[in-house]
């Protein structure tokens, strides 16, 4: 079966004035959404969060530190999951939690041996 | 088992970061405190995001103790303060590192909260700050929390946390332990913090916001740290059992729909027993020669929890507790809940005499409660027409949506009878 990688972007929007009750509330939605998607068997590996610092390396090996400006521009993290195409890895990426936090996630098929791209 | 949250328990943000607040401000002072408060909550939003998709470490707590510590000490550093001026006991920084950690241990951790419960309940606070600064504190409450809890404008919460902590960082108060008399009296403020605090979320008249029930349960929390510890009076065991035996009915007081279920239509088996034996048992440790309101209140809160229903309840008993209570302390409200207890012993004359008295007072002359307790008491006289008036006059004066249902519900039943 084809496998997707979910790239989530931003969803971070208002969350530093959070109580720490509400940032429970938001990891317990996360939580219960993958573990539902490891059960379900999709969800191949829930991925890891990625921190807000790091670097560009440009083409003239220039350095900009700090990918992106704009925390909605920010990779917050990324997942692999297994669907039969595209349309059904869209189906699971709207279900994620973080549309519904004002952010986005960005479906990639991963390119396999011996695999079409189809 | 990288994504359980099973080593998450309830709360479990908020309580941290109430430790770490108690633990970091009796390291570095609470002239820090905004800045301390500023870190943790870094840390917490730290471990949410890292959390959320590549699961809780083995150890959460210590990971987000480990964050926030460096977290303040980065910043203390920043700021460019020589190394003596950054630690409040005067130690290196380095030395401060080692205790912060001593002190984040899990069985040095009531100790920080209990220096802190003191910090909250300053004597210099007005009550009303006490109950939410403590609320923001030590129990870890966003400020639109307690806005939504104790009923009131967020910007009248946060003026109010404000106002104390300037207070308290411009006295420089230390986090440490009252000694010799001055321990006895600043313990009756936190009592009477506690039990505030307790009846805040407790009173059925404000409402029925989950967040309520939460303030009910942070208090007992308090109140049992305090019963652990060196600090505990009789009195202190006294108010747990009183928290407790109250706590005992939380479940059976409202339907699924959130409406209040009054005592009379309670259904006692949803009571929780585990909670009443505990109850029972902290009040059984709390005899003293002395007993004060809040002995006698437990027993009458005991009363009605080992009551196996409204007819058959020891009202004679609450009688004499109300009256010892009057005692103690001249209050309306004890007399009120008196007669209404005679009534239910059977001397329903005698009860409207008192309701009678207490309605000439200033202060029950918009209190809707008078009027439900003479509805209650004609009703149990076998005067409905009376009680369906009285109910009326309350209605009048309801002004909760909750209330007003509950009232129209009262008349309904009544003018069945009639």
């Amino acid at each position: 079966m084809p496998k997707f990688m979910f790239v989530y972007r931003g969803g971070h929007e208002g969350m530093e004035h959070a109580t720490p009750e509400e940032m429970q509330q938001v990891m317990q939605v996360w939580m219960d959404w993958i573990q539902g998607g490891v059960e379900a068997g999709w969800l191949l590996d829930g991925g890891d969060g990625l921190k807000p610092e790091g670097a560009i390396v440009n083409a003239d090996l220039s350095v900009i530190d700090g990918p992106f400006t704009e925390s909605k521009e920010l990779v917050g993290g990324y997942s692999m999951v297994e669907a039969h195409d595209l349309a059904a890895a869209i189906e699971l990426a709207k279900g994620s939690p973080m549309p519904q936090s004002g952010g986005t996630v960005e479906v990639r098929q991963i390119m396999q041996p011996g695999m079409e791209g189809s | 088992m990288k994504h359980s949250t099973s080593q998450l328990v309830e709360h479990f943000f908020r309580h941290e970061s109430a430790n770490l607040v108690a633990v970091l401000t009796r390291a570095f002072g609470i002239r820090r405190l905004d800045l301390i408060e500023d870190m943790v909550q870094a840390a917490m939003l730290e471990a949410m995001h890292t959390w959320k998709q590549s699961g809780v470490p083995d150890k959460p707590a210590a990971w987000i103790h480990r964050v926030a510590k460096n977290r303040i000490l980065d910043a203390l550093r920043r700021e460019k303060i020589h190394e003596k001026a950054i630690s409040f006991t005067g130690q290196s920084i380095r030395d401060q590192e080692s205790i912060v950690d001593q002190w984040l241990e899990e069985e040095h951790l009531p100790d920080s909260l209990l220096r802190m419960i003191f910090v909250c309940c300053h004597p210099s606070l007005e009550r009303k700050t006490q109950i939410a600064l403590t609320l923001k504190t030590l129990c870890g409450f966003g400020v639109s929390e307690i806005a939504r809890g104790l009923l009131l404008p967020e910007e009248t919460v946060k003026k109010r946390i404000q106002r104390a902590k300037k207070s308290l960082a411009a006295a420089n108060v230390p986090l440490e332990f009252p000694v010799d008399d001055r321990l006895v009296q600043r313990l009756d403020v936190v009592h009477d913090v506690l039990y505030l605090m307790f009846n805040e979320g407790y009173s059925t008249s404000l409402g029925s916001e989950p967040i309520r029930d939460d303030i009910c349960e942070e208090a007992a929390r308090l109140c049992h740290l305090l019963c652990e510890s060196a600090y505990c009076l009789p009195v202190t065991k006294a108010l747990l059992a009183l928290m407790l035996f109250q706590a005992a009915r939380f479940d059976a007081r409202t339907d699924e729909d959130g409406a209040v279920i009054l005592l009379e239509d309670q259904d006692r088996t949803r009571w929780d027993r585990c909670l009443i034996m505990n109850a029972q048992s902290w009040l059984a440790q709390s005899k003293t020669d002395q007993p004060t309101t809040f002995h006698l209140e437990a027993a009458i809160a005991m009363q009605h929890c080992i009551a196996p229903s409204v007819e058959a309840t020891n009202w004679e008993t609450i009688v004499r507790l109300y009256s010892r209570l009057m005692q103690l302390r001249e209050s309306p409200v004890y007399s009120l809940n008196r007669a209404i207890a005679l009534a239910q012993a059977g001397d329903t004359c005698e009860a409207l005499m008192q309701l009678e008295s207490l309605q000439s007072r200033e202060e029950m002359q918009n209190y809707l409660l008078l009027d439900c307790a003479f509805a209650r008491i004609h009703e149990l006289d076998g005067n409905t027409q009376s009680a369906i008036d009285a109910c009326l006059r309350a209605l009048s004066k309801a002004v909760a949506p909750h209330e007003k249902e509950l009232l129209e519900r009262k008349l309904l039943k009544l003018t069945e009878k009639r």
